[in-house]
């Protein structure tokens, strides 16, 4: 009797033949992409989706093509913090043109989509049993984004990963190989435990981790021109994360504002946050152009 | 997955695929050799399952495609005033004199992309045309919106 890999094709179902296409989709559409960024953490709350804003913000300075594909589609952040809740999403004759913001990043987010009143939801035939479906419908609609958007010719697309050490790697295993990962973290020890986790988790998984970034390094208090600690000092030596740091990032309240009202960041670029970017872009891309793209 | 007749050692060919009822996926194979029939009927979470990945069970057009297409948007939901149309858009341009037609190019282009962006790329675009002074949108108005919000 035959076995299933004596039959050829699956008898007219196309269930395996759309995944191969949907993946060539993909494939084709990043293929004009430089680099694949995804930014990380596993721990929630550190300012993953701030700091892949910023550091978009410090890339497209320099003069790079950049666009940001928010993969938290549960808890979208980037369409209100890049002013882009209003974008509108413009058919091709092929793909689909992202918002753009005033300085030109391509943003997607579902947060565009989405009022913020409202929380993503799908058909579903077995409602009440999400955990069994849900994050494989969540991959799918990921792959939708990829193939049907218009990524053109750019020299970093940034994801923004959602948090979860869990599904930081789950994230790792979808993306193209060619993803380096950046991770955050906060000057905590919880935080940094959780990290750590996150870097043995994609070292097992051989995926391209680049190094991190320390957000709310401190807070930059305007009055005082002076960073001031945020969380205890003082304590027992921190335990180094076993990848590079590519610098620390100090809370600016009025970052945080502006972000909250999707307001432009151009003109913070000489505060200290905005200078501590800089460093990390520059970091980011010697890293990205030093280290050699993983095969899988 | 994969149907073997086991009499005949040959492949099944799927014939029909009939759209989920009550959650329920029926979907009916047969032996080209002996034409033998057998269907496979699956449960709430096999069909979870698979829709899921994205994907639709039988060939483009097949009926349970059709039956996807008429669901319409995923999240029509979530959406404000989508009014649970195929893709949000409140269909009444016979009725109202002011409402934007778009022509048969323009529709085809919006019928390309995902339907979770439609109501509001639909939305977004008439609102375009209309403060550019038209009624109408085809390919020069899609063209001229992308230069405007996209990339």
């Amino acid at each position: 009797m035959k076995g299933y890999h004596d039959i050829v094709g699956d008898g007219g179902s196309r269930v395996l033949e759309q995944v191969v296409e949907q993946r060539a989709r993909i494939r084709d559409g990043l293929a004009g992409v430089r680099h694949l960024v995804a930014i990380g953490s596993g721990k929630g709350g550190v300012g993953k989706s701030t700091l892949t804003l910023h550091l978009g913000h410090a890339l497209r300075a320099r003069g790079l093509r950049i666009a940001i594909l928010d993969a938290d589609f549960n808890g979208p952040s980037q369409a209100r913090m890049a002013g882009v809740q209003g974008g509108v999403f413009v058919p091709g004759t092929r793909k689909v043109s992202l918002p753009r913001t005033t300085n030109g990043i391509g943003i997607f987010s579902m947060g565009s989509v989405i009022p913020e009143s409202s929380a993503l939801d799908f058909e579903s035939t077995a409602r009440g049993e999400s955990h069994t479906w849900r994050a494989t419908r969540e991959f799918a609609l990921l792959s939708e984004v990829l193939g049907a958007f218009e990524w053109g010719e750019l020299d970093l697309l940034l994801f923004d990963l959602p948090p979860g050490a869990e599904r930081t790697v789950q994230y790792a295993d979808f993306l193209d190989p060619r993803t380096a990962y950046l991770l955050v973290t906060i000057p905590s020890e919880v935080s940094r435990g959780v990290v750590a986790r996150s870097v043995a988790a994609l070292a097992r998984g051989s995926h391209r981790v680049l190094g991190y970034v320390e957000n709310m390094s401190g807070y930059y208090c305007r009055d005082c021109d002076a960073i001031k600690p945020l969380f205890p000092e003082g304590g027992p030596a921190r335990a180094d994360l076993p990848i590079p740091c590519f610098g620390s990032v100090p809370f600016d309240p009025e970052l945080a504002r502006r972000c909250d009202e999707g307001l432009p960041l151009a003109d913070l670029a000489g505060t200290p946050a905005g200078r501590a970017l800089e460093g990390i872009a520059e970091r980011l891309l010697n890293g990205l152009e030093a280290t050699q793209e993983h095969p899988r | 997955m994969k149907f073997l007749c086991v009499p005949c050692d040959t492949p099944m060919k799927l014939q029909a695929v009939a759209p989920p009822d009550g959650g329920s996926l029926s979907v009916v194979y047969a032996c080209p050799a002996c034409g033998y029939e057998m269907a496979m009927l699956t449960n709430a979470y096999e069909t979870q399952i698979v829709q899921s990945l994205g994907v639709r069970i039988g060939p483009a057009g097949a009926a349970a495609e059709d039956a996807a297409a008429k669901a319409g948007c995923p999240f029509s939901a979530m959406l404000p005033g989508s009014a649970g149309t195929a893709d949000g858009a409140a269909r009444g341009v016979a009725l109202d004199p002011d409402a934007v037609r778009w022509t048969a190019a323009a529709e085809a282009r919006l019928a390309n992309i995902p339907e979770f962006v439609r109501p509001m790329a639909r939305t977004g675009i008439e609102r375009f045309a209309r403060e550019r002074g038209t009624l109408e949108v085809n390919e020069q108005v899609l063209d001229a919106a992308r230069d405007f919000f996209g990339m």
